[in-house]
């Protein structure tokens, strides 16, 4: 025998595997783990939604900005300053709450703007086919190709930095990503029979295409854009290091790391600090993504 | 294709406000001064005179030279793309080197220890942003053991030791999102394949090993599917190295981007950009090529027609 028993025994369980598939390739694991998977990371984002707009408002938390140069360069666990206070007095703790604000709040809306814009395109290119759908397919693909982030930053460059431009331009990003994910979703619906079925009894075709086809690849969508949002706040942090994002006396964590990265060898908490919240946020968005596609059973 | 992009860019940069005669002169300028600078640049012009001229002078192979030096776009390029090139390409090594035996490994026994330890690291190397990695690793591999230096760069004509040296933490910065991103596909694609294709059970069926089946029957088939994501993950990929040059402070490509992008010098910019999107389209074109190479299957299909 040249094949060891326990590889037989591991490859044995064919058809149990198989069956798995159905709900999402590699296999996971089932019950309570399984709803673990959605609630650890779900619930840790909501604690830091939480703490960046709820705990400000109803807790005194010292102000983010205009600290006192008394009080500069405190280490961590100082009385008042539970992450101690960074080179110009300000408390790191509330520029962590405060700059968390400004990370989920454009993470958001650029998901937002992908959304609707292009999942609009998307549609409408897979539904209506033909012509209208290759030239637009041309154009993302001309976007998709071109490097987003020369776009991304011309556009931050010449608007200047602000957080709603930051917005706009990491826009640039995600409309054409929704694009793809929704036509795909709409090319795969097309020919279902519910929307045979609509198409047949004369239901009117934007109809079809916002009630019939939307609803149905809003799963998929939505876990795309947990996976996008993800994406999103790196980027953001990205365009603060290259000096285009949050301008520095306001607080974002992408601004904290890269003001941090000047003092890197004689206070290294400046930059470990945000870029702890940050990993966690990406990390919880990402496993949350992923175990709401298992459990929606979408790609 | 590359018309589309690089008229995009164009259009981007010119519809922007700022225009590259006062970005360059600095505020003392005096708008007389503007004037004659914008004269003597073209920068009057109307847009698609522009694009005309550039697009012209591109299609008999010159670039251009920058607005904002003498120096020619394409002698720019030549300096700094093989910084750039390195980079990728000591990047990917990386990558390949990583990601593909630890995807066999994974799923030669899914859910047992390896797998769940290297999907759990997968997930935190998809979910780090690449300047926290650079900035840990600088903390941890430059200020406090002092193994590589945090910033510089030596020319390979230097000294490769030097050179490697300069390289490493960047590189290792690009390739681990991408380790961590091919890994969990590799993995994917290796255990659908385990359960559901006739060949594995064939050759499961004659006696082969569960270590050769993967590595020789299932990894080939992967290969495929792994080379058109490479291909997706290339503007990516060209994204991530200019915010790693920018940290690093490696003279590549993306450093001058930056630079170019703030000076409004187009021709600078538009040079780069061609130079991304050639990479992107033959990125492409080999990857269809290669297609036919790992793949019988579509070599047969395009001969019989």
């Amino acid at each position: 025998m040249s094949v060891p028993v326990p590889e037989l025994l591991s490859a044995a369980p064919v058809p149990e595997a198989a069956v798995e598939v159905v709900h999402g390739p590699g296999g996971r694991a089932t019950g309570w783990l399984r709803s673990a998977e959605i609630a650890i990371p779900g619930a840790i984002l909501l604690v830091l939604l939480f703490g960046c707009f709820i705990w400000p408002v109803v807790y005194p938390v010292p102000k983010p900005t205009g600290g006192s140069l008394l009080t500069t360069n405190l280490p961590l666990w100082s009385h008042g300053h539970i992450f101690g206070t960074d080179i110009v007095g300000n408390d790191i703790m509330s520029r962590i709450l405060y700059g968390g604000r400004v990370s989920f709040e454009v993470a958001a809306a650029v998901q937002v703007i992908g959304l609707v814009i292009g999942g609009v395109f998307g549609i409408v290119a897979g539904y209506r086919g033909g012509t209208l759908e290759a030239v637009m397919m041309r154009v993302l693909d001309v976007f998709i190709a071109f490097p987003s982030l020369v776009l991304v930053l011309a556009i931050a460059d010449s608007l200047g930095p602000s957080e709603t431009h930051v917005i706009w331009a990491l826009s640039a990003f995600s409309i054409p990503a929704f694009a793809r994910v929704a036509r795909a979703a709409t090319l795969r619906l097309r020919d279902q029979p519910f929307v045979v079925a609509a198409r047949l009894s004369g239901t009117k075709s934007w109809r079809i295409q916002f009630l019939h086809i939307f609803p149905n690849m809003l799963p998929q969508l939505l876990t795309f854009s947990l996976l996008g949002a993800s994406i999103t706040i790196i980027l953001e942090g990205a365009l603060d290091f290259l000096g285009y994002g949050i301008p520095p006396p306001g607080a974002s964590w992408g601004n904290m790391i890269a003001a941090g990265q000047s003092f890197i060898s004689v206070a290294p908490r400046f930059v470990v600090v945000p870029s702890i919240f940050l990993f966690v946020t990406t990390l919880s968005m990402n496993l949350l993504g992923d175990g709401l596609r298992a459990r929606w059973g979408v790609r | 294709m590359l018309w589309g992009v690089t008229f995009l860019t164009f259009l981007v940069l010119n519809a922007l406000p700022g225009d590259a005669a006062s970005a360059l002169l600095g505020i003392n300028a005096t708008p007389a001064e503007i004037r004659t600078f914008s004269i003597k640049l073209h920068l009057n012009d109307p847009l698609f005179v522009r694009y005309g001229h550039w697009l012209g002078d591109v299609v008999t192979g010159n670039l251009g030279t920058s607005l904002a030096s003498p120096q020619s776009v394409a002698s720019m390029l030549g300096q700094r793309l093989p910084v750039t090139l390195e980079l990728v390409v000591y990047a990917l090594i990386i990558t390949f080197a990583v990601s593909i035996p630890l995807a066999v490994l994974c799923a030669r026994r899914p859910r047992g220890v390896i797998d769940r330890l290297s999907m759990v690291l997968s997930m935190a190397g998809i979910s780090v942003a690449p300047y926290v990695l650079a900035l840990l690793l600088v903390i941890v591999f430059a200020v406090d053991m002092s193994v590589f230096p945090a910033i510089g760069y030596q020319s390979i004509s230097q000294g490769l030791a030097g050179n490697l040296r300069d390289m490493t933490l960047p590189s290792i910065v690009i390739a681990l999102p991408l380790t961590a991103f091919y890994t969990r596909f590799l993995r994917a694609d290796l255990l659908e394949q385990m359960q559901s294709e006739d060949y594995i059970i064939t050759a499961r069926a004659k006696g082969l090993s569960l270590w050769r089946v993967l590595t020789q029957h299932a990894l080939r088939n992967s290969f495929i599917g792994l080379l058109t994501i490479i291909g997706l993950n290339l503007a990516t990929l060209i994204g991530s190295t200019v915010i790693v040059e920018q940290i690093f402070s490696l003279p590549g490509i993306g450093y001058e981007l930056l630079q170019a992008i703030s000076n409004r010098d187009v021709p600078v910019v538009e040079g780069i950009v061609l130079v991304f999107g050639a990479a992107v389209v033959l990125a492409n074109l080999l990857t269809d090529l290669l297609y036919s190479v790992l793949d019988p299957r579509i070599r047969h299909v395009r001969s019989r027609t």
